[in-house]
């Protein structure tokens, strides 16, 4: 006689299978009605693992902690437009100095080298590599002011104790501003080939945004919610060691600026 | 709540109506919550999935179509949920290599000596195993089995939830099943009032 496999019962027993072929067999084969019998005390035993019960007030407890959420996510809709707007300015801003700066970086040597003994071609090579100088200096400035903001928000957060409920009033406001300067700056590290600054920018932007969504309070889960998200990236050190290494950068940028002033 | 009730309600939610809202919450929570905890496994879990479910419900309210019913469409999404923090909670295991499930079994553990003050159905340690059975399953073998066990999904369905094919979603209930099976076989002999 040929049993039912071990799939046919499964099937069987959530009525998926082939019934009559499954109960004509079980009707005469006391080994598959056994592994069946097993199989149903098997699943007996989950159905009676116990869930927490919950009790009438857990619905209006959802909703409580819900309802500040979705407070965001309306806030967030009608803010967004505004957002959108500032970051557009802070952009048109931000490029428009860029190219000042490299244009009034780069009329200097160029006026120098007509004076100077040198060929017009190296003067103007000069000139080009000053103004790339200029704006990874300009990048390297901005950046490292917004990550020092950054990670003192972050450290805040961080120390925050998640068993009360947390006033971020001023907390959000800054964050709402550092939110359209990170996504500037994100942008521009891109474009220029700086993926180390424009990753951690990338991982950062989320609870800036999380943050300048937050309105006035922070509730336990929200803090809660944010700390994990910071540990788990480990955004906090790595905000620290980009910080650094931006300064660091930044430093061995202004030698070749001041030598270009001398001239 | 009522289906008819529940038209109605979602329909003045969908207009923009936060107490219409509150109450979709507040009628749905509990059921949502047992979805979830099923699927986690963890109480602190479910309830974040909970809160997630409604927000994700919230924002796609506009989709939600009336024929169907409020209940099992918020299912869907606790189920989805759900599925994300288990297979994220994969990924990070497999990257931290392990110490998020400890911390998870340990979370598990602690949910579970709560459920045992409420009803004590079964003796510790048989909770215990059934819980660790349940907790070794990936996360879409849990997804598949819940589905198809405790909500009554057809493998159809399963197999939409899960994006892949019919008998692999069959096979993902059956391996499941044998999984649980070589867990908890040796309890079933041992509890005659459950055979």
């Amino acid at each position: 006689m040929q049993h039912l496999t071990e799939e046919q019962l499964v099937a069987h027993y959530y009525h998926d299978g082939d019934a009559v072929t499954a109960e004509a067999h079980l009707a005469t084969c006391e080994e598959c009605r056994a592994q069946l019998a097993t199989l149903r005390g098997v699943l007996a035993l989950i159905d009676q693992l116990p869930i927490p019960e919950k009790d009438a007030a857990y619905g209006e407890e959802v909703w409580t902690r819900l309802r500040w959420k979705l407070g965001s996510e309306r806030r967030r809709s009608r803010v967004w437009g505004t957002i959108s707007a500032i970051a557009a300015a802070l952009a048109l801003a931000f490029i428009g100095g860029m190219l000042w700066h490299a244009r009034t970086q780069q009329t200097s040597p160029v006026v120098i080298a007509r004076s100077t003994p040198s060929p017009a071609a190296a003067a103007a090579q000069t000139a080009s590599s000053s103004s790339a100088v200029s704006r990874d200096r300009l990048l390297l400035v901005v950046v490292s002011d917004h990550l020092d903001s950054s990670e003192r928000m972050l450290l805040e957060l961080s120390n925050a104790d998640a068993k009360h409920p947390l006033d971020v009033t001023s907390e959000s406001r800054r964050a709402g501003e550092l939110v359209a300067s990170n996504r500037i700056y994100r942008q521009t590290a891109a474009r220029r080939g700086e993926t180390r600054i424009a990753s951690l920018l990338s991982d950062l932007e989320p609870v800036l945004l999380e943050l300048s969504h937050a309105g006035s309070t922070l509730s336990p889960d929200e803090i809660a919610s944010l700390q994990r998200r910071i540990d788990s990236k480990g955004l906090l050190f790595k905000v620290r060691v980009v910080s650094a290494q931006v300064s660091g950068q930044e430093a061995v940028t202004k030698a070749p600026s001041k030598g270009m002033d001398s001239l | 709540m009522e289906m008819t009730t529940d038209l109605a309600v979602v329909s003045r939610a969908r207009s923009g109506d936060p107490e219409a809202f509150r109450m979709l919450v507040e009628s749905h929570s509990k059921a949502t919550f047992r979805v979830a905890y099923r699927m986690t496994g963890n109480e602190h879990d479910a309830d974040d999935v909970v809160q997630e479910t409604f927000l994700r419900a919230y924002k796609q309210l506009q989709h939600f179509e009336e024929r169907a019913n409020f209940g099992t469409w918020l299912h869907r999404i606790a189920v989805n949920c759900s599925l994300d923090l288990l297979r994220a909670r994969s990924r990070a295991d497999k990257h931290y290599g392990g110490d998020f499930e400890s911390a998870e079994l340990a979370g598990a553990s602690g949910a579970r000596s709560e459920a045992q003050q409420d009803r004590l159905m079964i003796s510790a340690e048989l909770q215990t195993q059934v819980a660790t059975a349940m907790e070794r399953l990936s996360a879409n073998e849990r997804t598949a089995f819940i589905l198809r066990h405790f909500e009554g999904m057809p493998v159809e369905e399963i197999s939409k939830t899960l994006g892949i094919q019919i008998n692999a979603a069959k096979h993902t209930i059956f391996r499941a099943v044998r999984k649980l099976r070589e867990s908890l076989e040796p309890f079933v002999r041992s509890t005659p009032c459950n055979t």
